[in-house]
């Protein structure tokens, strides 16, 4: 449905996105991954039609993302990574200014995501906390009810409990089969709600993966603090995968053996077990360093 | 053209028009009051007193014996020209570059509306704001000038002279609205919209300075609110009025291409 081909913008420091090629198929949730400057905006920005490529482009359902913009865009509810708004309005006056844009005659979905999200709307915009602008964003991008989404870094700004209803909408948007394209540096956020996802890095397209395979490929990794030198060798010499930290810390990669794992551990004495926070950089290393590092 | 944005724009910017309309009001209130039949003489030596280079510079040099060329020399010759400058240049940036600078765009793009219909709209807004702002001081100068001198006012060179006016700050609105279409950066937006017109009114005033440097009025766009020429040669008010009405729909023509062709960062 969403097709991306050999999509380049170059930027004048050089930097930019090269030779972007992947599709998203209709009903899908596409989750797109990468650190910050990897160039996800900079691909969003084309799939909306605001900036003009270098090479290549964007097409939905056939129709040029850049040309055909205000057609397409009766279909797409967006949601800018930073979100600026009419300073001068109040979050209602917001909400009304955009809903006739787009010529939205009907305010009841618009009111139940003000409610769901607990946000009160009469306030200035720029007195809003980052938050209440996310919300705010949310909210003015789903209550057109449109049946794509792009979704740049959503829930940035949301505290853990509303990520949580964030991500639950996601998931009923998916079952009321919108197609979904949601960018991220948060492993976690797009396992949970993706059926696929797009890794980026320094502008190029890394990989495409299934989340199910990017879970099975996962290895749980733990750092495990001992008491005695002897312990340390006794696990090294194990047949657990371990890399030495310093001193009397090991790091542990534990795949699926996490049976071995707590067996093998029975027999050492552990002051300390921690998983680390994996960041998406860890992901990177674990799916691509070790095998000649793609990205570089 | 969008009304939901038409009516945001003219939220967002009605108070600055409104504060133009205000400083256009204590200008022209004084200046009228000030103007006497009888001693106008008594202006006309004051302005004698002053050195003469300042007097043509501040376009004080038209020989003030009518109400109609009074307020041309003391209205038109300098103020009328730099007020509409404190509503246009703001307002360009604001209605286009600002929102493109900020972000705030988005919300006009990523909706059902070609990026022509946006700048149209834009455009139209600031060039009837800007008319119609110039077109109610006409208006309001006259009931002024009725009530306080009944009788003293050229009505039809005085429409001519605001015709003129209006026209040219139509074309001045134009090229604000250009450079707002050009530029992502508000910085570089608002510089050449005020760097222009501010080098048209060093022109007009070096111009003034001796026939050596007489040429440079060709150069510069004020130079057409010539209050004698209008008064004397109707044509040549018709003509330029026509002329600058003709480079601003040009100029709206030439920002909605500008725009619609352009790649933001937002």
């Amino acid at each position: 449905m969403i097709k991306v081909q050999q999509l380049t913008q170059i930027y004048k420091s050089g930097k930019g996105i090269f030779d972007l090629d992947f599709s998203i198929k209709e009903g899908e949730v596409f989750g797109y991954l990468g650190p910050n400057g990897a160039g996800k905006t900079t691909t969003i920005r084309n799939i909306m039609g605001f900036a003009n490529a270098t090479k290549g482009g964007v097409t939905i359902k056939g129709l040029d993302c850049r040309k055909d913009a205000a057609t397409l865009q009766k279909d797409i509810g967006y949601l800018p990574g930073e979100i600026a708004f009419f300073e001068n309005m109040n979050g209602i006056e917001f909400l009304k200014f955009v809903g006739d844009m787009h010529g939205m005659t009907d305010n009841r979905r618009r009111d139940e995501l003000i409610e769901r999200f607990e946000l009160d709307p009469s306030g200035g915009i720029r007195k809003m906390s980052k938050g209440m602008k996310q919300k705010l964003g949310i909210i003015a991008t789903f209550m057109t009810d449109p049946s794509i989404l792009i979704l740049d870094e959503p829930t940035s700004g949301l505290d853990p409990f509303m990520q949580n209803v964030f991500l639950e909408m996601i998931a009923e948007e998916k079952k009321r089969g919108k197609t979904i394209m949601m960018s991220s540096h948060i492993f976690e956020e797009v396992q949970r709600s993706c059926d696929r996802a797009g890794i980026i890095r320094d502008g190029r397209l890394v990989a495409i993966e299934n989340i199910k395979s990017l879970n099975a490929m996962k290895s749980r990794v733990f750092i495990v603090t001992l008491t005695t030198q002897a312990d340390l060798k006794k696990l090294q010499t194990s047949e657990l995968e371990t890399e030495h930290i310093k001193d009397l810390k090991l790091k542990v990669h534990v795949g699926k053996n996490f049976d071995g794992f707590i067996k093998t551990l029975s027999g050492v004495k552990v002051v300390n077990l921690d998983t680390r926070q994996r960041s998406l950089e860890d992901i990177f290393m674990n799916y691509y360093g070790k095998n000649g590092g793609q990205h570089e | 053209m969008n009304k939901t944005l038409f009516f945001a724009s003219l939220k967002a910017n009605w108070k600055l028009l409104l504060s133009t309309l205000a400083l256009f009001l204590i200008y022209q209130s004084t200046i009228i009051s000030m103007y006497d039949p009888d001693s106008a003489a008594g202006m006309n030596a004051l302005v004698a007193s002053l050195p003469e280079g300042m007097v043509t510079a501040f376009g004080f040099d038209g020989l003030a014996n009518n109400l109609s060329s009074f307020i041309g020399t003391y209205l038109y010759g300098f103020i009328f020209l730099i007020i509409p400058l404190v509503y246009i240049v703001p307002t360009a940036n604001n209605l286009i570059a600002r929102h493109v600078d900020r972000g705030s765009m988005v919300y006009m793009l990523a909706t059902p509306n070609t990026r022509p219909k946006i700048a149209r709209t834009q455009g139209i807004f600031l060039y009837s704001s800007i008319a119609l702002l110039l077109a109610g001081i006409t208006l309001i100068g006259m009931v002024i000038a009725e009530l306080l001198v009944p009788g003293e006012l050229q009505i039809g060179n005085y429409l001519l002279l605001n015709l003129v006016t209006i026209s040219m700050h139509l074309v001045l609105s134009g090229i604000a609205f250009l450079a707002s279409c050009v530029f992502n950066e508000s910085r570089s937006a608002l510089s050449v919209a005020l760097g222009i017109p501010l080098a048209f009114l060093l022109l007009d005033m070096m111009s003034g300075f001796g026939d050596k440097l007489d040429f440079l009025k060709y150069m510069t766009l004020f130079s057409v609110i010539d209050v004698q020429k209008i008064f004397t040669n109707h044509a040549f008010a018709w003509w330029s009025s026509l002329i600058m009405l003709g480079v601003s729909a040009l100029l709206l023509l030439v920002s909605i291409r500008v725009f619609d062709k352009k790649s933001m960062n937002i």
